[in-house]
Order: C-alpha cells, then structure tokens, then sequence
C-alpha cells in the first residue's frame, strides 16, 4: 500500500482535536443535506411539526449508528474507511410507494428486509466476486456523481417544481460554489481544508441578504425542550411480497454503491490500489445493511454510505477513520437537540445544490478512474458503454418510465438502479465464453517439475494471468503431483482461467490426497513419510484459496482454486 | 528468468560454512540437499548457514530435509541456521507454520555476523 501524494490524514492516522472536530463538522454539513430525503417522506406521511423534528432526530441517529459501523474496522462488520452515512435516493422511489401503498409500517418493514437482503449478500460477496468487478463499481460511482451533480443543478438553476430558471438562486449557488472552488484550488491550510463548510456558510449568508433564507422550520423548534431523547413514534413493521422485488433491487443497489463508495476511499488512500480488498468491502456492506434494519426498527428510511462525503475527504485530503467516529458521536449528541434538525432543514436548495455539484464533480471523476484503471476490452466496453448509456435514459425518459408496471418503477425510474441492473446483467452475459482451458498429461514416471512449470508459465503468459498466482498455483500443483507420486495411468492435469480465477484439477490414480486442517508435529514429519505427506496436504489447504480431493468413480481428483 | 534447476554453493566466512541453494527444492532434489548437509556436519562443521536467497519454492520434501538436518545438527553439537528467508518462500515457511521449528536470520551479512560472534 503505497500512500498517494497529497494525502494529509491516512484512514490510520491521528488527526489533532481542533481538526478532528472541524472535519467532522463539515462532513457532518455535507451530510444534513441527505436529511432532504427522509423530509420528502415525512411531508408525504403528513406528519406535523413535532412529529417532523422528531422525525429528524430519528434519522440523525440511525446516521450515527451506521457511520460507526461503516468506519469501524473489524472480522465482520465495517469497511475500516472514512465511509460516513448518508439518506440516499435509492430508498427514496420504493418507500414512497410503500408508504402511498401500505402505510409507514409497510415502509419501515420493507426498509428492514432490504437491511437484511443487504447484509445477507456480505459474505457472498467474494463468491459474487465475478458478478460485480471494479468497473461496474467505478459505473456506480460515475452514475452515482453524475445524479448528485444532475440534482445538485436543478436546485442551482433553482428549477424544482416550476420550470422557469431563478436569478436568485443562481447567485446564491455561483457564490458558494465560487468560494468552494476558489478555496479549494488556490488556497491552502483550513481555508482548502474546510472549503465546502466555508461555501455553504457564504451560501447561506447571501441567502439571507436575497430574502431566501426560510427559518420557519427554526422557529418551530423554539417550543421544543432544548435537549430531549428522541422517541420511537410510529411503532408497526409490516411485511408486503408485493413489494419484496423493488426492495430487494434496492439492496442490491445498495451494495453496488457501497461497494462503489469503500473501494473508493480504499484507492484515495492507496496508490498502488488495482483492485478493492474483499474483507473490507464486505465488512462494508454488511454494517450498511445493520445500518438500514437499525433505521426500519426505530422508524426512518434505509441509508447508504455517502458518496459525497468520500468525495469530500479526497476532496481534503483528510481521510481517517477517527473522522467517522467524531462524526458518529457528534450526530448522537444533534439527534438529541430538536433545533439542531430545524437548522439544518434550513439550509437553502441553492446552497444544497451548489455542494452537490462540486462533490459530484469529485465522486464522478473518481468514478471514471475507477472504470479506466481496467483494461476495457469489447465485452467490458460494452458492458461499461451500455449500462452508462442506459442509465442516463432513466433520468431523460422519466415521464415514459411512469407508465410502466409499479413493479418496475423502482428498477426504471432511478438512473442508478436501472444503470447498476443493467450493468450486472451484460457482465454476467458477457461472461459467456470467457473462461480458457488447457490440459496436459502425464506418463506415470518420476515427477516432470520442468515439463509441469512449463505447462503453467505458457499458459499463465497466454492468459495474462497474474505472476504471483501463477507461481502459486505452480507449488500447488508441484505439491500435488509430488504426494502422488507415480500412480498406473498417468495424471490428468487441467487448468482453466478467467480474470478472477484460476483453477486446476488433477485427476489421478488411487485415493484422494489428505488435507488436514492442522500442521502435523515436527516430530510426525521427520519420522515419517506420512508425516511429510500430511505437511503436504497441510501447505495445500493453506497456500490455495479453496482445496478439495475426492474420489472421482476409480480414480481420485483433486481440485485447486486460486483467485486471481 | 532464476535457473529452477537445484544448485548447492559452499563457501566460509571465519567458522560459519555458507550453503547458498538456489532454484526449486522438491521431492526430486531434496535427498541431495540432505546428503550435502549431512556430510558437512559429519565432517565437523559446527556452523552452518543455509542461504535461501535464490531458492524459488520449496515443498513438504524439502521441510522434512531441513528438519532431519536440523536434528542432524544437534547431535553433532552444531549450530543449524538459515538465512535470507524471503518473499514467497518465507509465505511457505509462515504456511506451514515453521518459522518457529528453525533458527532464522535476515540477509546472508546479518546473520554471518551474529553467528560469528557467537
């Protein structure tokens, strides 16, 4: 892992209080914008004022559970990066018509199966490993950007729900947008640091002097106690199998953007980075699913890791995990503050919009690293071309998608699920016919090592295979045939390769070979050849990523899988 | 591109006698290993080096070898060591979980200075 210039806090530094507070807080401002989404719904559940800030709360501590969880680094559960949460309108479509269609318990148990949907795919993650590679994840991130920024505009240009371009907003959103580039690029220290906090400031300042500033929702927390628990007020989850394919094509976006998001900020902190670390991105995936049954449980949407706030720490180049925490705890405390939740929905559309936009202009570009950092033959082009194509139409063709069946809404009216679903299902077309195979076989005699690393070198070139795995697989192999020994009728040596795996199989004479799952004592080995026959099945078990052996009809074969 | 074919080197260094192998250690070659070894410790060697800087993999043969040699060794009231344990063929020795089961040094220097001092 090679540190990248121009990164200031690695996701294992230290980072000093004042700072660790202040960018916290600034994430912490990047990500009060998602609190648009939950509102949508609250507005649309007909909640009043109370109920709204309440509401709010709520979501401010689902977002402080699953930050910790998603930055926390551990066997199971968290990515180990700054992955900090955010409200994401991948629930947005499906819980909207949850909660037209069935009521907030439908919506809240729904949020809880996509949760556990979500959390379920974690450890299949690696065995999925071919049905999701880096470039469908560098395809979501750029999806993933480009709807921020597409979003980010409509508020700049101040167009939502009237057609009609706002001066007023434009000034406002060129003013923080101008001071969030300005600092960004010709400043340094805080002022770059803290950029995005210090153009929504500005934002908001010149809000206030255009008359845009609405405080209302401010002043409906004035009657509020000034610290209060927030309570768990619609109690009710509700199962619908109606409703279970949108939810789960939400999961599945969801861990598509997850993955996009954590592979990432891996990459920010990696120079050398080629391809994501499975552990992490599982850990990933399953706290943001923890994360999502948190908030169905006690009554709020789903969440996702924010993508904005990853762009914000490439942004900085303040990417510790202790960032997460301090925001973690930060956002505990504000879900105890009703006026904290007021604020924050004050911030105005031009404001939102112009954060979004510059965020969205980081995150899409590092959504295209992602994708051009691979190699992108015809299947991969088309694959990456078509689904990026598509996923726009989703956005341009919205009045025509409406009309399809309610069951497809979700999958046609978001340009992510549609672009990530069409994405996965091209690669897992595309795959046909990607796998190449080579056999060799070997007269019984005393083992060939020359002819075996030849066979392995030639084809491990051909296929332009990995150096390392294929000097791997060469030791398994040399190790098999060596436990073998020479057996009547030769052995039958096959490997075949794709870009994700190599594996080989070797069919032979005489019982399978012994894979013990401990090392047998120094003492076995020396005295015996079993002993040394039981290392080797040891040092098989261990140096391939999966081993098995068994009886094939009169012969035995012994199968090694390498990842590649 | 390393020769893959087993060679054997003998050098000294004061009391320390140097075996530099080189290539792959398997089945087909590590009885010769053993027998070079074990001549040298009957022949009165009290320190020997096993430098593994040019050794590409070794397999369950060549473990048993160097666990006879080590045994060998403290029979003969001889220091066994190996040295320059890298890359790949240090992920074996960490596999097979032996790291423990021998006496290893760093570079071919290190160790050469440590044991003659010793």
């Amino acid at each position: 892992m090679a540190r990248p210039v121009g990164l200031l806090y690695a996701v294992d530094d230290a980072v000093p209080a004042g700072m660790l507070v202040l960018s916290a807080l600034q994430h912490i401002g990047v990500i009060a914008t998602t609190l648009f989404y939950p509102l949508i719904l609250a507005r649309e559940a007909g909640f009043d004022p109370h109920a709204t800030l309440n509401f709010m709360s709520l979501c401010m501590l689902t977002l402080a559970v699953g930050t910790a969880l998603l930055c926390v680094r551990s066997k199971f559960v968290g990515s180990g990066y700054l992955c900090p949460a955010g409200y994401t309108q991948i629930y947005l479509g499906p819980c909207l018509f949850a909660l037209q269609n069935g009521g907030l318990a439908v919506m809240f148990g729904m949020t809880v199966v996509a949760g556990f949907l979500q959390t379920a795919l974690a450890p299949a993650l690696r065995r999925l490993r071919p049905l999701l590679p880096s470039e469908i994840a560098g395809l979501v991130t750029a999806i993933i950007g480009l709807s921020i920024a597409t979003l980010g505009m409509r508020y700049v240009l101040g167009i939502q729900g009237h057609r009609e371009i706002r001066a007023d907003s434009v000034v406002i959103a060129v003013i923080a947008l101008a001071t969030m580039i300005v600092l960004n690029i010709w400043t340094k220290g805080l002022t770059k640091l803290f950029c995005a906090m210090i153009g929504m400031l500005f934002g908001c300042a010149a809000s206030a002097v255009l008359g845009q500033l609405d405080l209302s929702i401010v002043a409906s927390s004035a009657g509020e106690a000034l610290m209060r628990v927030p309570v768990v007020q619609f109690v009710g989850w509700k199962f619908d199998a109606a409703l279970l394919a949108p939810f789960a094509m939400v999961a599945v976006a969801s861990t598509l953007q997850t993955l996009g998001n954590v592979s990432t900020a891996q990459r920010i902190n990696d120079a050398d980075w080629l391809r994501p670390s499975f552990r992490s991105l599982s850990g990933g995936v399953a706290a943001n699913g923890i994360a999502s049954m948190f908030g169905g449980m006690v009554g709020t949407p789903g969440v996702n890791v924010y993508t904005a706030c990853v762009g914000l720490s490439s942004a900085t180049g303040i990417t510790s995990r202790r960032v997460g925490y301090a925001i973690s705890v930060i956002l505990l405390v504000l879900a105890t503050v009703p006026v904290a939740a007021g604020v924050f929905l004050a911030v105005p559309y031009p404001v939102i919009g112009a954060l979004q936009l510059f965020l969205g202009a980081f995150v899409l570009t590092s959504g295209l690293q992602m994708i051009t950092a691979r190699m992108l033959d015809s299947r991969r082009t088309i694959v990456i071309g078509l689904s990026f194509a598509i996923a726009v139409t989703a956005d341009i063709y919205r009045d025509a998608f409406a009309t399809l069946p309610p069951v497809l809404q979700p999958v046609f009216g978001n340009s992510l699920v549609l672009g990530t679903t069409c994405a996965v299902l091209l690669n897992l077309i595309m795959r046909i016919g990607v796998r190449k195979r080579e056999s060799l076989n070997l007269e019984p005699g005393p083992l060939d090592r020359e002819a075996v690393e030849e066979f392995l070198s030639e084809q491990g070139g051909r296929w332009a295979a990995r150096r390392e795995v294929v000097s791997r697989a060469t030791f398994g192999l040399v190790q098999v045939l060596e436990v073998i020994g020479s057996r009547p009728g030769g052995v039958e040596i096959e490997a075949s390769f794709d870009e994700f795996s190599l594996d080989i199989r070797v069919r032979h004479a005489g019982a399978p070979l012994a894979l013990p799952e401990h090392r047998p004592s120094t003492r076995e080995i020396v005295a015996s050849e079993e002993g040394e026959r039981l290392l080797a099945g040891y040092l098989l078990r261990r140096s391939a990523d999966r081993i098995s052996s068994r009886a094939a009809g009169e012969r035995a074969e012994t199968q090694l899988h390498y990842d590649h | 591109m390393v020769e893959s074919a087993l060679k054997v080197a003998e050098t000294r260094s004061g009391q320390v006698c140097i075996v530099a192998v080189s290539g792959r250690i398997d089945s087909t070659n590590a009885n010769d290993l053993l027998t070079r070894l074990n001549t040298l410790l009957s022949s009165g060697e009290k320190i020997l080096l096993v430098d593994f800087k040019e050794v590409l993999y070794l397999t369950s043969a060549a473990f048993r070898v160097l666990l006879v040699a080590t045994d060998e060794a403290e029979r003969n009231a001889a220091r066994f060591v190996l040295c320059s344990v890298l890359g790949q063929v240090r992920d074996l020795f960490e596999m097979g979980g032996l790291l423990d089961a021998f006496t290893i040094l760093g570079s071919r220097e290190e160790a050469v200075a440590k044991l003659g001092l010793a």
